[in-house]
């Protein structure tokens, strides 16, 4: 009896396997929360290349456009897989924006403090490194503490870290005042962080090899696994053993260390960074994050899901350059894309 | 204003029976408040080797507050739990699991947005040495548990997502896991609320077969034919204590009946 019921589940996933691959990728868009986004991305991507294709005076496919789109995606794909995996253990930092501008100003006069500006006589070429680590574990700290403040007082973590977002931005300010910072790391740092290999950005390259490691530590690594339970079910979640205070300290610990990574990587690119550079960012980076197939309640989405959607973010604001569309229409098209994504991920779920 | 009310009951709070050999789990004056509710009052408890216990009982009266006591989620008030004679804290789910207690949640308690596999291993997933998942290992194994126990059918696709199951599918699976991972113990929060009555009495079978092989467990059910069927001994509670414990040889289903509606 007991084996009749495991042999009859072993013959149907065999059956599923023999199928053709199409029927196979369809189910996969069907039940996958990022199906919808990559289906979505995968569309926009062919419109637009054939339209380059076509009109050899829109340059979506120029070296120099493919570049500059490559260098500018890194920062919010790092903050966003922060973001992304805190998301999926059901909790916000609203914070993210703030700390990625502090945590760049700490850096940028660490750096300078300790001898690693460029110009500097003879350049340290460790002093940016450390600045950088003191840099990341400040990011990795707060996110720690709004974490602890959040689930010792059992508040909603909109709140805290609302009002955490507050308290950094002036941090900032208190440390450093309202004016740009010069940034210009000394080698072999600045190459590490702002070099390039062909038209791809270093910083571009951190952000993939990240994915990847995001990818591994999410999908199969058993604190991804804890994760998901934490954000999807709590209750059962804690029912079944698992420490949920612990699992989300982790998730906002991550959040806010790639929120202070990505203000690093930035202020490497431009050479500067602006104190007031992360308003507004820890929103489009949950925007990125709900167009891959995210839950705003928790407990659902991908790396891939966070990837394509920031890709696909990219994707249409180079397109208004590239047309001389004015900046607003950029704004605008998101807060459509985001009601489209969340429409189609719900049409594909409902089906299947 | 309001005035904080302590329910007792009317009577002398019944102790009931004496364990007769040193019970596997045993609760002693537990009591467990919610606010100025008192949910638990001076319960004793316990769970002998190699025995079925009905816990039976009105809604609300406290069933699934002591069995999740027992499972480590909802530490006690005030009150003493002993473990194989040891005095013990159960504080969280891994106090109770290294007793060796496993128990099927009457809120099933599986994570909607996850696999039937990753149900089934969460928190005790099959790693490698740097906590990495071995997936294969853990659906090949998911398979096999799938068919112990209760067979539901429709399930046939290990990975697909618990959401999108019915509700006896969804306790198929969690008695699975619980059946699958049980050592001592195996607590049965209304297991069958949601089953079919052939896969009702596969389950109850299943639970006569287990106290062969060694696995006490405790069940609770409205339903006093499927607490006889397999029951050495019946525990009633009413309002957070116990108001009558009897063993099987020694009642009546009527007996019972009339205790169960009386209060
Ligand atoms: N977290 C809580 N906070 C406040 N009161 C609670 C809580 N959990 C349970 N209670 C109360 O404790 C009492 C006992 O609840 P319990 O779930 O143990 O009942 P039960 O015997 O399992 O009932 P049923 O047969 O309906 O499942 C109920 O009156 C319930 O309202
Ligand atoms: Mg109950």
């Amino acid at each position: 009896m007991a084996t009749a019921q495991s042999d009859h589940i072993r013959q149907a996933i065999d059956l599923r396997n023999s199928r053709p691959r199409s029927s196979k990728a369809i189910d996969w868009i069907r039940t996958k929360p990022e199906g919808g986004i990559t289906v979505l991305f995968a569309t926009v991507l062919i419109c637009v290349i054939a339209a380059a294709l076509a009109f050899p005076g829109f340059r979506f496919l120029s070296e120099a456009n493919i570049a500059v789109t490559l260098k500018a995606i890194a920062p919010l794909g790092i903050m966003a897989l922060g973001v992304g995996v805190l998301m999926i253990a059901g909790e916000f930092d609203l914070s993210v924006g703030s700390l990625y501008s502090f945590c760049a100003i700490v850096t940028a006069t660490l750096t300078a403090q300790w001898g690693g500006d460029v110009n500097a006589e003879g350049a340290s070429a460790v002093a940016p490194f450390l600045a950088m680590i003191v840099g990341l574990a400040i990011g990795t700290a707060a996110g720690a503490l709004h974490a602890v403040v959040t689930l010792r007082f059992n508040i909603p973590s909109f709140i805290t870290t609302l009002g955490a977002m507050l308290m950094w931005r002036g941090a900032t300010l208190l440390y450093h005042g309202a004016n740009s910072l010069r940034y210009k790391p000394s080698e072999p740092f600045a190459t590490v962080f702002g070099g390039s290999v062909g038209v791809v950005h270093a910083s571009m390259i951190w952000f993939l090899l990240l994915a990847v490691a995001f990818y591994f530590l999410l999908h199969h690594h058993k604190i991804g696994n804890h994760f998901y339970a934490v954000g999807g079910n709590r209750n059962a979640a804690v029912a079944i053993g698992i420490n949920p205070a612990r699992t989300k300290i982790i998730a906002f610990a991550i959040a806010g260390c790639m929120a202070a990574l990505a203000g690093i990587v930035a202020g490497v690119r431009v050479s500067s960074i602006q104190p007031g550079g992360g308003a507004g960012l820890e929103l489009v980076a949950i925007a990125a994050c709900v167009i891959g197939g995210h839950a705003l309640m928790g407990g659902r989405g991908s790396i891939l899901g966070i990837v394509l959607g920031t890709a696909l973010m990219f994707t249409i604001q180079d397109v208004l350059l590239l047309v001389r569309a004015p900046g607003f229409y950029f704004e605008m098209f998101v807060g459509g894309l985001i009601v489209i994504a969340v429409i189609m991920n719900m049409a594909i779920r409902r089906k299947s | 204003m309001t005035t904080l009310e302590v329910i007792a009951p009317l009577e002398r709070p019944i102790t009931g029976l004496q364990p007769d050999v040193l019970p596997l789990l045993e609760m002693r004056d537990v009591t467990k408040r919610y606010g100025g509710f008192v949910a638990l009052n001076k319960m004793n408890f316990f769970v002998g080797p190699n025995e079925v216990v009905g816990l039976l009982g009105d809604n609300g009266a406290g069933k699934s507050t002591l069995v999740k006591m027992m499972s480590g989620i909802n530490p006690p008030t005030s009150g003493q739990i002993y473990a194989n004679g040891k005095p013990v804290h159960f504080n969280c789910r891994a106090d109770s699991e290294a007793a060796g207690i496993e128990t099927i949640y009457q809120d099933i308690a599986l994570v909607d947005s996850m696999s039937i596999t990753r149900n089934i291993f969460l928190g005790r997933e099959m790693t490698n040495t740097w906590g990495f998942m071995d997936h294969d290992a853990m659906t090949a194994k998911a398979i096999e548990i799938l068919g112990s126990a209760v067979q539901i059918s429709g399930i046939d696709d290990p990975n697909k997502e618990v959401g999108f199951l019915s509700g006896g599918q969804k306790q198929a699976v969690a008695i699975a896991r619980a059946v699958h991972f049980k050592r001592n113990i195996l607590l049965l929060d209304e297991p069958t609320s949601a089953l079919s009555v052939r896969e009702t009495e596969h389950l109850l079978a299943y639970v006569r077969d287990l106290k062969a092989q060694g696995t006490s467990s405790v069940l609770v059910t409205h339903n006093l034919y499927h607490a006889f069927q397999v029951c050495d001994r019946f525990v009633v509670m009413s309002h957070g204590t116990k108001v009558y414990e009897a063993r099987k040889e020694d009642t009546s289903i009527e007996e019972v009946t009339y205790h169960v509606i009386r209060t």
